[in-house]
């Protein structure tokens, strides 16, 4: 097994297992908040949000 | 360059925990050492060419690799040289949108390290420094290899370090922040949990990394993970919705000061236009001529004055203050005008942030965090010397161990701002005048210029130590 050999920091049983539990859920939360976003785009005359500082961090990625 | 943090044998002592390699001083100097242990992750940092996104965007300290003998010689691969942190605060002392930015900060890079097959192997919160007014990660050898179908290491950190103290700063109280001195590895979640009000079971994105959390831990406190686990692995897409509803959570977090007692002195204080701008005035033809490296603006508010200290070339400020609403304010207005050379802090200048951690040594204290070339104390000092009953010729011992140079504001007891801190009480205070004040200030230092401000009885000191 690889995992815990090379670990420095204890990452906590519990917090090990509760990323396993809730990878679903996250995923349908953002799923279905891209969803919500898109609806409330419709009745929305807003334009685009002002982003964040690190929304611009992640761009220079792309 | 700052003042030598707590060391041993020229190591770093906050710089232990992690076997990657060690900070050190030589000659005055900061240098990391890299170890051989790390050295296959050190050159898949450079070579996957995350450590120049990351430096580029000022999201990692940049650094240089030098030849230089290594302070251990046997576990030694390499010796790099990152750049000098003005000024090291810790997340005790920022405001709610410093340690909302820092957070944004973390879940960034690690977004950004997984994209690049590396992931953060830690996300405390000490790692993170403002430099060059971005909230910049300062451990380069915070990064692994990502390892596909494995959750994040540093998930629990991540979430004591920031989740915890930001929710309860926002949705209980804002001095809550307060609770990471004591916990040095991040507010326990346990306790997050059970402090924070029961409409955030509601927040989706608080009841799974605080509340249910804090119930996995303690569920699965003796559980043997690969067991328990049954060979389920957590796949990149899970592990980036895992960072983006961190995001999404963190991002949701907010905080609007309300009623805090200073954060709009500035808009009622009894100060005549005409004082205001003549103390302004002194205060900027004074600092001018000194050219302070650091300064240190203690009782800044929301900075009004700081901003005055910044304008001279190469010069840092610190600017500290009690009041979190008015720390939060300056840094937002800094934030607005990229402002990149004041830093505010909260700070409560009758109890400092004292040495923490392992040995007393792991965090410096602040006053042992550099030595400014210039104090501001203005309007200042009934605060300490009426409200915090602390004696004149206290301090002016205290000012004299910091600073050699100090430009202090004397408000006497007919102005309105003292006059209402004596009004509910007796006046215990007989050496609180003028006289009394440079008789205590003249033991420590001599009075290089003095100044009656305009339009009111305030006098403006400038002091240089005996």
């Amino acid at each position: 097994m690889l995992i815990f050999i090379a670990l420095y920091l204890d990452p906590g049983s519990g917090s090990f297992l509760l990323q396993l539990l809730i990878a679903g859920l996250a995923g349908a939360g953002i799923a279905i908040g891209a969803q919500w976003t898109r609806i409330k785009k419709l009745f929305s005359k807003k334009g685009k949000n002002v982003q964040d500082e690190n929304d611009e961090d992640e761009s220079d990625d792309e | 360059m700052m003042k030598t943090r707590a060391t041993t044998n020229n190591r770093v002592l906050s710089s232990f925990r992690d076997p990657s390699g060690f900070l050190f001083h030589r000659d005055g100097l900061l240098y990391r050492q890299v170890n051989q242990g790390y050295a296959a992750d050190y050159e898949k940092l450079i070579s996957s060419g995350l450590y120049e996104s990351l430096t580029k965007s000022g999201r990692l300290v940049p650094h240089r690799e030098v030849e230089l003998v290594p302070e251990e010689r046997t576990a030694a691969y390499k010796v790099i040289q990152p750049e000098v942190v003005r000024f090291i605060s810790y997340p005790y002392e920022w405001s709610f949108s410093q340690l909302k930015e820092a957070a944004l900060a973390t879940l960034s890079i690690q977004k950004r390290a997984i994209q690049r097959d590396m992931s953060l192997k830690d996300a405390s919160a000490y790692n993170i420094q403002v430099h060059n007014g971005r909230m910049t990660l300062i451990d380069t050898l915070s990064f692994e290899s990502y390892r596909e179908g494995e959750p994040w290491v540093a998930y629990r950190q991540f979430c004591q370090h920031f989740l915890a103290p930001l929710a309860l700063m926002a949705w209980c109280d804002i001095r809550l922040g307060q609770l990471s001195r004591i916990h040095i590895d991040g507010v326990p979640l346990d306790l997050a949990s059970r402090l924070l009000p029961r409409a955030t079971f509601l927040n989706p994105g608080l009841a799974s990394h605080i509340h249910l959390h804090a119930r996995a831990q303690r569920d699965f406190a003796q559980a043997n993970v690969q067991e328990a686990r049954r060979g389920r692995k957590l796949s990149r897409e899970a592990l980036l919705n895992i960072l983006q509803s961190l995001k999404t959570t963190v991002q949701k977090l907010s905080w609007k000061p309300a009623g805090t007692e200073w954060a709009e002195y500035y808009s009622n204080t009894n100060y005549q236009d005409e004082a205001f701008r003549h103390k302004a005035e002194l205060v900027g033809s004074w600092l001018a001529s000194l050219k302070p490296g650091l300064s240190w603006d203690l009782g800044a508010n929301n900075g009004y004055f700081s901003r005055i200290a910044a304008q001279g070339q190469g010069t840092y400020v610190v600017a500290a203050d009690i009041d979190p609403a008015a720390v939060e304010a300056n840094y937002l207005q800094c934030r607005k005008d990229k402002q990149q050379n004041i830093l505010p802090l909260v700070l409560d200048l009758t109890n400092p942030s004292p040495a923490i951690g392992w040995e007393n040594r792991e965090r410096d204290a602040f006053l042992a965090r550099g030595e400014p070339d210039a104090v501001l104390a203005l309007a200042l000092i009934h605060h300490l010397a009426i409200s915090n009953n602390l004696p004149l010729e206290r301090i002016a011992a205290w000012l004299a161990v910091i600073t050699k140079t100090l430009i202090i504001e004397f408000i006497p007891k007919t102005d309105s701002q003292v006059e209402k801190l004596l009004r509910n009480r007796p006046d215990i205070f007989p050496d609180y005048s003028r006289e009394g004040f440079e008789r205590a200030f003249t033991k420590h230092f001599r009075i290089e210029k003095c100044a009656a401000i305009h339009d009111s009885e305030r006098i403006l000191f400038l002091l240089k130590r005996v």
